[in-house]
């Protein structure tokens, strides 16, 4: 008799997953394009948040507003360059191999493990800098709370740096390296950009 | 008709999915009591495999289908047997 398994399709969609990530490799491209883009994401947010709080705006509305917006644009970039890049990258690999085997693979496992890579290294690319740009943003969503819009700023860059914190730590354990380390190299990126726009002229 | 018991294949295939996915799932197909695959010759992105496969009643369309979607393509069936009884391969004097 069959037995019902509650969480059937989802086990079988992980394991045809696992499947085609065996097949086209795409995990690795993936852990990369996190990384990378998280790391655009946030310190692009920085250069956002700072060059208003340089420029002296103070109603949240108006950061949070540019912040969603800039947000939105990173997101939509990763997204639209990592589909664009992935499936002509993707498209010659699979085209390269059915010359050699002379066969059509589109809808072989090969073909769905090529398809699948590039939805899930596009949405990674996509998600990545627009998650990690909103988190940055949060103090500014809670400046009806916080009631400071100065201590908004000082905890929106403490979180910008806490975040590159946490990414580098996460590169420090794929490396299997200092995780404390990888997280002070990739924060002390944050200080650079926070002195640096800080030191901008005003008028 | 009778009932087909050993098939030998010369199969063009990629690396990818390897001969270890394929060979299990090759042996789980209804009618299989045993399969083998052994290569031949390998390439930078594809391998030649000679693909024996035993069994009491095999399904040759559904092991063509399963190679198929794993991006291989049969090029020759090199041997076949189907009966009772599984007969060898008789030496004769052209041999």
């Amino acid at each position: 008799m069959k037995r019902y398994k509650p969480f059937g399709c989802i086990v079988d969609g992980l394991d045809s997953l696992r499947e085609y990530e065996r097949i086209a490799g795409f995990l690795q491209i993936a852990r990369r394009a996190l990384a990378n883009n998280a790391f655009d994401g946030v310190l692009t947010m920085v250069g956002v948040i700072m060059g208003q709080w340089v420029g002296g705006v103070e109603r949240p509305g108006t950061v949070i507003l540019t912040g969603i917006a800039t947000s939105i644009s990173i997101g939509v970039s990763g997204l639209w360059g990592a589909y664009l890049a992935e499936s002509a990258e993707r498209g010659r690999e699979l085209a390269d191999l059915e010359k050699i085997s002379l066969t059509d693979l589109g809808e072989t496992k090969i073909g769905r493990a090529s398809r699948v890579a590039v939805v899930v290294v596009s949405l990674v690319d996509g998600l990545s800098p627009f998650l990690s740009s909103l988190i940055v943003l949060t103090p500014f969503f809670l400046a009806s709370l916080i009631d400071n819009l100065l201590v908004s700023y000082v905890l929106s860059m403490g979180l910008a740096l806490l975040s590159l914190f946490v990414l580098g730590m996460y590169l420090g354990h794929i490396s299997g390296r200092s995780l404390v380390g990888y997280g002070l190299r990739t924060a002390f990126a944050g200080v650079v950009a926070i002195v640096i726009t800080r030191l901008l002229p005003t008028e | 008709m009778g009932n087909l018991r050993r098939l030998v294949l010369d199969v063009l295939k990629p690396l990818d999915p390897s001969i270890v996915d394929l060979v299990q799932l090759l042996a789980e197909v209804e009618g299989v009591d045993g399969t083998n695959i052994s290569i031949y010759e390998i390439d930078r992105r594809v391998e030649n495999a000679k693909i024996t496969i035993e069994g009491h009643d095999l399904r040759y369309d559904e092991i063509v289908r399963i190679i198929e979607e794993n991006g291989g393509s049969v090029h020759s069936i090199d041997e076949v047997a189907a009966g009772r009884m599984l007969i060898e391969d008789v030496a004769t004097p052209q041999d």
